[in-house]
Order: C-alpha cells, then structure tokens, then sequence
C-alpha cells in the first residue's frame, strides 16, 4: 500500500511539474495535436473532412503515443540521468521501478487528455464518432503505449547524453508518424513501400487503433499484429532491463 | 559498538585508462566527523561515490554499517540508514521546496517535517519557491533537508559549501555540530581547509587518489605545519644569547623575525621581556602560528586552493 501510495503522489509530482506549470509543453501536448487536425482535416480532405478526421484522429493519437513512449519517457530518462536526477531518486529506499511506473502513469493520463480532446473536438467540429468497443479500444491504446515505452525505454538505457536521446526520439517520432499511416494513408505510397511500412510496429499499432476505435474492428481480427507488438514489448523490455543505469 | 561505521579497504577505482582512487583505506569509528580533504579531481568524490553505491570498485572493498553496498540487499538497506548530499544535487526545476521535502518523506516512509527542517537549514521563507527560482546554496540547504530527514545514522556530504554564502555555511557548520551531538557518523569531503579544520574530527588529506596523511587536524599542523613565527618592527632591537636560542632568525632593517621552535608563547614574552630592557619599543608584531593548511602544502607540495594554485601556475 505504501508503494502504491508513493506512485501515485510520484505521478501526480510529475504531472505538475512536468506538464501544468510547463506552457510550452501545455501547448505542445494539447494544442499542436488540435491544430494538426484542423490543417490536415482542411488541407488534406478531398473528400470530406468528416471522413478525413476520422482518419486522422487517431492517427494524431496514435503519434501522441509514439512520442509519449521516445520523448516522454525514453528521452526524458536520458535528461533526468544526465541532471543527476535519477541518482538522486536512486540513494532513497523506494523500489526502482515506482519511479519508472510513475513516468509511464505520467504520460499515460496525459494520453488519455490528449485522446479525450481529440475526440471531444472531432464530435463537435467535424461530426466523428467514436465507434468502437471501450474496453478493445483502452487494451489496444495500453498496448501500443507498454510497445513505444518500452522501445522508447531503450533509448533511455543505452544513449548517455540529453542531446542524443533528444536527436533519436525525434528523428524515430517524426518521420515514423507519417510512415505509419498516422497523417497519409499508407496506400498513397507506392505498393513495394507500402508492404514495407506495413513491417513497422508504428505501423501495425496505428492501423489496429484505427479499426478498432473508429471502424468498430474486433481485437481479434489484428490478432497477428497484437502479438508482434507484444514481441516489440518484451523484447524492449528485456534490453532496457539489462542496460538501463541510474548513474 | 566496536566495529567502524565505514570500512574501505584497498579501494581501487578506474575510469576507462584513468585511476580515480589508487589503493585507499581507511576506516571511521562511530560518531566521528571524518573528512576527505584535497584538491578537485584528488579522488574524494569517487571514494564517496562508492561508499553510497553510486560507484561500484574496480577492486578492494566497501562496508558502510557492516554492509556491502555493492550488493543489492546490502544496499536496500544501507539506503535507509544513510543520508546523502551529493555535490550537484539536481531536483526538478518546477518543484516547490515544500513538495520536494513532502515527496521524499514518503519515498523513506517517515512523517513529514517540512515545515520544521525548512526552518533548520533556514528555507522557511523560502518553501513555496520553485526550485529552479533558488541560489545554488539554497538548492544545496534543500538538498542537505533531504539528506537529514529520515534521521540517518551515517551522513555523507560531498563538498556541502560549494556555492554557499556565508550564511549558508553557518547553516551547515551548525547542522554538522548539532550531527554530532546525537553520535551520527559523518564523511564529508571537502576542499576548504577552513571547513576541514572546524568541523573534521579526523582528516584524510587526498592527493591523486592515495591517502597521504591521516590524523586529527592539531596533529597534522604539529607534526607538519612547520614552526611558528614572530614577526616585528623595533627600533634599536639587538639579538643576544638568551634569545638565539628561540629559534632561527633573520633581520632586515628595523624588521625581525624568528621561526620559533617549540611554543611561540613563551618566545614572545622573552622578546618583550627583552625589548623591555633594551627600552626600545615594539611596533607592528604579529604572531603566526602554523595551520591545516602549512601542513596541507608540506604534505601535498601543492596549494589546496585552485585560485591561488592556477594564478601560482600562471605566474
């Protein structure tokens, strides 16, 4: 109970600190993501914006997780390792991985934010409804987050400077996204390409959400893709067990 | 309780082709205020570092409470036992002073004290503000609340004033006496002689990873520091038998000085004494008597300060 205790007051510390009293993240994290949909709803919508939006929005979601797992947690570690933070945290008697679960519980009800007003705002302004089973869409939405956490984890574990870790997170977040059918839809690329991206767990992830949350899919018909993103996450974990360090 | 609060044996540490600490030990007795004292990069950090955990040793041995810190059910319990205040505490630059101190009673499970120990290391106005918003030596007193409050057994500060002013210093020194009052073990190290002489019960002077010199701070000057000297103007002073023997002298002009052997106290009365019946007066005397850091320099043939090592350099 104790521990339990600890995490949650650890993750509410990080919330604020790390969210409510940062504008530029406030705007990063909710605005951009609002924006995107706007622009690309309008700019990007041959046809018609609602079916364009929902598209995109859990695209734009499914990028908020790729970037929560890189940056929020992965490229964050490097930061607080190299800001002697996790030093810190490391001498105090809590269990190593509360502080750990607290980043990941951190990013995670910043997701759940970040969905809600996607969804809120696609419903009013562009009339998308969220059509999926609530529990299919939270087990694929937790899995795709255990997947880029743990891969982002490694970034965390193996690169030593903030500025590398900060290079790689956005170098894999950026251009994934918009190879992982999250803005453009994979079958804008040429077929050969298409069937490559189609590999990418970004990919794999986003497409399950989608059909899942928006189409109304049952998890069971990505059930070849759930377990490659498993795999991802194990093998994520595995790596950033044995190389993570605190000092 | 014979057995030493810390035990470091044969302590080796290498970094990649570099050697950080060469082969020290040394052990401290219960309720000792025990420092490190030499120049940046002499190897104190690192043997600090590897006394709490954060380093493990390329070779020779830690005991910290009897414990290994080096092994991992060792450590789980060292964590409780120790307090720690590490020289670049770095804590999220968003917190509150109040919400640090609340968060890390909770991480060591004990009731919080803020508003107390805020008061203690003289941050009670201070407890609202962002940390990031604090002077190095304000973060450097939160950082010491940390390491107090769980009432530890053993209290490690790594070089604790770097960075604080004057009233941050007081802050500590009184922290350190009050420490040691109710029997706590302390490791500090240190590169202000100042600091080691006051408060340092016992003194491991380190130079290039080796202890070179260990002892209480009044043995290292008597049996380093090299004598005491008289200094002084007199008009019409002359040397006579009686005197010679206080010690070796030198004259220029109207100025004298003698590097006395033995106690100066008695060889300034005798010089009074004479000028007395010379008639002639004493102007301008000065008694210095050899310090920590006389025998820091006979020891380590280098000065302790950077400063006034580098401008040495440059000269």
């Amino acid at each position: 109970m104790t521990v339990l205790r600890i995490l949650l007051a650890q993750t509410r510390a990080n919330f604020v600190w790390y969210f409510l009293r940062d504008g530029e993240m406030i705007f990063w994290s909710l605005a951009i993501p609002v924006f995107f949909l706007f622009v690309f709803s309008f700019a990007l919508g041959g046809g018609s914006t609602k079916q364009t939006s929902t598209f995109l929005i859990p695209g734009l979601i499914g990028a908020q997780v790729l970037s929560s797992g890189f940056w929020g947690v992965g490229a964050m570690l490097a930061t607080f390792r190299e800001k002697k933070l996790l030093r810190r945290i490391y001498l105090t008697p809590i269990p190593s991985w509360t502080f750990f679960a607290s980043l990941v519980l951190y990013r995670m009800s910043l997701l759940a934010l970040q969905a809600l007003i996607l969804a809120i705002v696609g419903g009013i302004v562009f009339h998308v409804h969220v059509v999926g089973d609530p529990v299919s869409i939270g087990v694929i939405l937790l899995l795709g987050a255990a997947t880029f956490v743990s891969l982002g984890t490694v970034i965390g574990a193996v690169v030593r400077s903030t500025e590398s870790a900060n290079n790689i997170a956005s170098v894999l977040t950026v251009p994934l996204a918009f190879l992982s059918d999250a803005y453009i839809p994979i079958d804008r690329f040429p077929a050969a390409i298409g069937s490559v991206l189609r590999l990418l767990p970004s990919t794999q992830f986003i497409d399950a959400f989608r059909g899942i949350a928006m189409y109304g899919d049952s998890l069971a018909r990505y059930g070849a893709w759930i377990a490659l993103l498993c795999v991802w996450t194990v093998v994520g974990t595995v790596v950033s067990a044995r190389f993570f360090r605190w000092v | 309780m014979n057995e030493p609060a810390i035990a470091v044996t044969n302590l080796v540490k290498r970094f990649g082709d570099v050697t950080a600490v060469d082969g020290i030990s040394f052990d401290v007795a219960p309720g000792t205020i025990f420092g490190l004292l030499g120049r940046n990069g002499a190897g104190k950090t690192t043997t600090l570092e590897t006394c709490i955990g954060l380093t493990a040793p390329t070779s020779g041995s830690v005991r910290v409470l009897g414990l290994d810190p080096t092994r991992r059910g060792d450590f789980a319990q060292l964590k409780r036992r120790i307090g720690v205040q590490l020289q670049a505490t770095s804590l999220p630059e968003k917190a509150k002073a109040a919400e640090i101190l609340d968060l890390y009673a909770a991480y060591y499970g004990v009731r919080p004290r803020t508003a107390e120990l805020a008061e203690r290391v003289g941050l009670e106005d201070k407890l609202d503000r962002f940390v990031g918003k604090m002077s190095g030596g304000e973060q450097q007193r939160l950082a010491l609340a940390i390491a107090l409050l769980h009432d530890p057994d053993v209290v490690f500060l790594d070089e604790p004033t770097a960075g604080m002013d004057a009233f941050g210093r007081r802050i500590l020194w009184a922290e350190v006496e009050r420490l040691k009052a109710a029997g706590k073990t302390l490791v500090l190290t240190t590169h202000y002689i100042e600091e080691a002489e006051r408060l340092c019960d016992e003194i491991c002077i380190v130079q290039a990873g080796r202890i070179v010199a260990r002892d209480t701070a009044p043995a290292l000057v008597a049996a380093h520091g090299g004598d005491a000297f008289i200094d002084f103007a007199a008009r019409g002073f002359a040397l006579d038998p009686s005197l010679d023997v206080l010690g070796r002298w030198t004259q220029k002009g109207e100025r004298w000085q003698v590097f006395v052997h033995g106690e100066p106290g008695r060889a300034l009365g005798a010089i009074v004494a004479h000028a007395n019946a010379l008639d002639v007066a004493i102007d301008d005397l000065d008694l210095h008597r050899p310090g920590l850091e006389d025998a820091f320099i006979a020891i380590t043939g280098e000065a302790l300060d950077d400063e006034a090592a580098s401008a040495k350099a440059a000269a």
